[in-house]
């Protein structure tokens, strides 16, 4: 490798070459993958002042010491995601918290992984549209950063991770 | 050594950093320096200042990117010769690099380019003939292949300085990375709403790319991805104060399970779009549609709900001008049985646009509104944390504490490492607090 400008900059014979270390050579998404073994709760009809019912509700699973993710406020309720494990242990911690709750068993995280994923302009839109075009019936979306996390039933999960990983590799090398 | 825009802001602050790395030298090491251009907003060399020289010719005239790159990179290129000549004034022989010169080379995306490799030839050189090479950060230089003669100029986008001085690390295998700014290092909350906030002593490399994400900017999310990945201890101090700094270091180094701080974004806008009006088919081409459009004009999205009649994002309050563009009045026509057209609407009030529309588009179907509801002056409060995300109860934590204090939540939000709720502008700051508070943050070192 020649680097003519540090050339002008010293006349002596070149030191030894130093070797190129590769950085931030992939822009976008690098790999996704998928984590089954959840089970989603929707919790409708609280009666009243929505927020201290969904506070209600959430205590009674506290009580159970079951660890939710994916917390989502509806006009009447809530929904979050536990662990399929846990799925018995809150049944009965719901029952008699207040409102209808169903709980919905198989479901999957699909996790795009990307670097700086939030500062990557429109990839996460460009990730959405890829993931609702495939048709998938999308039950959350959360983001941290450097990926994005899509729950889905586990039956659409693996296909989703497929399309994902070959049309977001494909847009992002030919995109930019 | 990476001094940033206040640390080089003025010949005191210039001379202070200076003895810093000469006292880095004296104890042995061999510092090589990066630098920020000089001042912040408004400074008469710094970035915005910079730009705003294009600006000013004619506001509606986009300028090249090529050639922004060119005039923004001034202010580095300023700053590192100042810098040097300053260590020169102190009896220290000092050399100035650009980011090309100092064999950083990136892709070819101006304004925000990717640094893609690092040959440190002629800093290695210049360190072994006794100076103290000084690197304008945020530049590169893209050249199509390795060792091709010539080459642009690139900038490397938010955080470019950071990222810079972390692969400069990377590439000559430094013993650390020491960022200097003008704070003590990263903070449990922002000073401005929590006055007390101490300082962090280490935190890892992921909470750190959290809390930057989400809103403390103290150090560049890409700067700590690299350091992480090369295994680089990377340091944030303060170039104005002696106190020890945040040491940033990887999980392995630090176990443990904890809440690390409070953080904010700056403004945003909520948008829910009602997606009752059609059927699951047209639903998905909608929903589609919108995604398709914030994913072509480049709109970062936060808090993403989808439901099976809505779906909802917020935007930054800088980005919601190009969405209310291309949305409010779109229009999406279906053939079928009926023909339909939808036509998008934010805010309860139709635009003129919107009107003008469905008067326009009356005889090619069935109209058929999607609605926007518009939530403005939001913002993003998020506690982030290091495997404490999945403690039970915490959910019921976080929003009691806001319930009991009158603070509406919007939305939440949460990941392995964060947990963010929605809430209006105007409480923001005493979110931050309560929080803060609730989960005795400043407890924590």
């Amino acid at each position: 490798m020649t680097e003519t400008l540090t050339c002008d900059l010293d006349p002596e014979p070149a030191a030894p070459r130093a070797i190129e270390t590769e950085f931030e050579k992939r822009r976008g998404v690098s790999h996704t993958e998928v984590r089954d073994g959840y089970a989603q709760v929707h919790v409708t009809n609280l009666i009243g002042d929505v927020m201290p019912a969904r506070l209600r509700v959430l205590q009674a699973v506290a009580d159970a010491s079951v660890s939710i993710d994916f917390l989502k406020l509806t006009p009447s309720g809530l929904s979050f995601l536990v662990s399929s494990d846990e799925a018995s242990r809150v049944k009965s911690a719901l029952s008699g918290a207040g409102g209808d709750f169903s709980l919905r068993l198989d479901r999957s995280i699909v996790m795009i992984h990307a670097v700086n994923i939030r500062d990557e302009e429109g990839l996460i839109a460009m990730v959405m549209r890829e993931a609702i075009s495939e048709g998938t019936a999308i039950d959350h979306v959360g983001d941290m950063h450097d990926r994005l996390l899509l729950v889905v039933s586990e039956a659409d999960a693996a296909r989703l991770n497929r399309r994902l990983e070959i049309r977001l590799n494909e847009e992002v090398t030919l995109g930019n | 050594m990476k001094f940033g825009g206040t640390s080089v802001a003025t010949p005191e602050a210039r001379m202070r950093s200076a003895l810093r790395v000469i006292s880095a030298k004296e104890q042995g090491f061999k510092p090589v320096v990066v630098v920020s251009a000089i001042g912040r907003r408004g400074a008469p060399y710094a970035t915005d200042t910079l730009i705003s020289l294009l600006r000013e010719i004619d506001d509606e005239v986009e300028p090249e990117a090529r050639e922004m790159d060119l005039l923004i990179s001034c202010g580095e290129i300023l700053s590192s010769v100042i810098f040097a000549h300053t260590l020169k004034t102190l009896g220290h022989s000092s050399q100035a690099f650009r980011g090309g010169q100092a064999g950083i080379r990136t892709d070819g995306i101006y304004g925000n380019a990717r640094i893609v490799g690092i040959n440190p030839v002629s800093l290695i050189r210049s360190i072994e003939q006794g100076h103290i090479p000084v690197v304008c950060g945020f530049q590169g230089t893209f050249v199509n292949e390795p060792g091709a003669p010539g080459g642009e100029l690139t900038t490397l986008g938010r955080g470019g300085s950071d990222t810079t001085g972390a692969a400069l690390g990377a590439a000559l295998n430094a013993d650390a990375v020491e960022i200097f700014t003008d704070v003590d290092g990263i903070k449990t909350a922002d000073p401005d709403a929590v006055p007390m906030a101490p300082t962090l002593r280490k935190v890892t490399y992921d909470e750190v790319a959290e809390i930057a994400h989400l809103g403390a900017k103290v150090v560049h999310p890409r700067a700590a991805e690299i350091a992480m990945q090369y295994g680089i201890p990377l340091w944030v101090k303060n170039t104005f104060s002696d106190d020890e700094g945040t040491e940033i270091v990887s999980r392995e180094n630090f176990p443990g399970r904890r809440v690390t701080g409070v953080t904010h974004t700056g403004k945003l806008v909520y948008l829910q779009f009602d997606l009752s009006c059609a059927g699951e088919s047209d639903r998905t081409l909608l929903e589609s549609r919108i995604y398709e459009t914030m994913a072509r004009y480049g709109v970062n999205l936060f808090m993403l709900d989808v439901s099976p009649n809505s779906t909802g994002f917020a935007v930054p309050r800088s980005q919601y001008g190009i969405v209310e563009n291309v949305l409010d009045g779109l229009v999406i026509p279906v053939e079928g049985d009926p023909r339909r057209v939808y036509l998008f609407q934010i805010g309860r009030q139709a635009s003129r646009e919107v009107e003008t529309q469905a008067k326009l588009l009356g005889s090619l179907g069935e109209i058929r509104r999607v609605p926007a509801a518009l939530t403005e002056g939001c913002t993003m409060v998020s506690l982030v944390g290091h495997e404490y995300m999945q403690q039970p109860g915490l959910f019921l934590n976080v929003l009691s504490v806001l319930s009991e204090n009158q603070i509406s939540v919007l939305q939440t939000s949460d990941s392995d490492y964060s947990l963010s709720v929605l809430v209006a502008e105007s409480e923001r700051d005493r979110a931050v607090k309560l929080l803060h508070e609730r989960f005795r943050l400043t407890e924590v070192s």
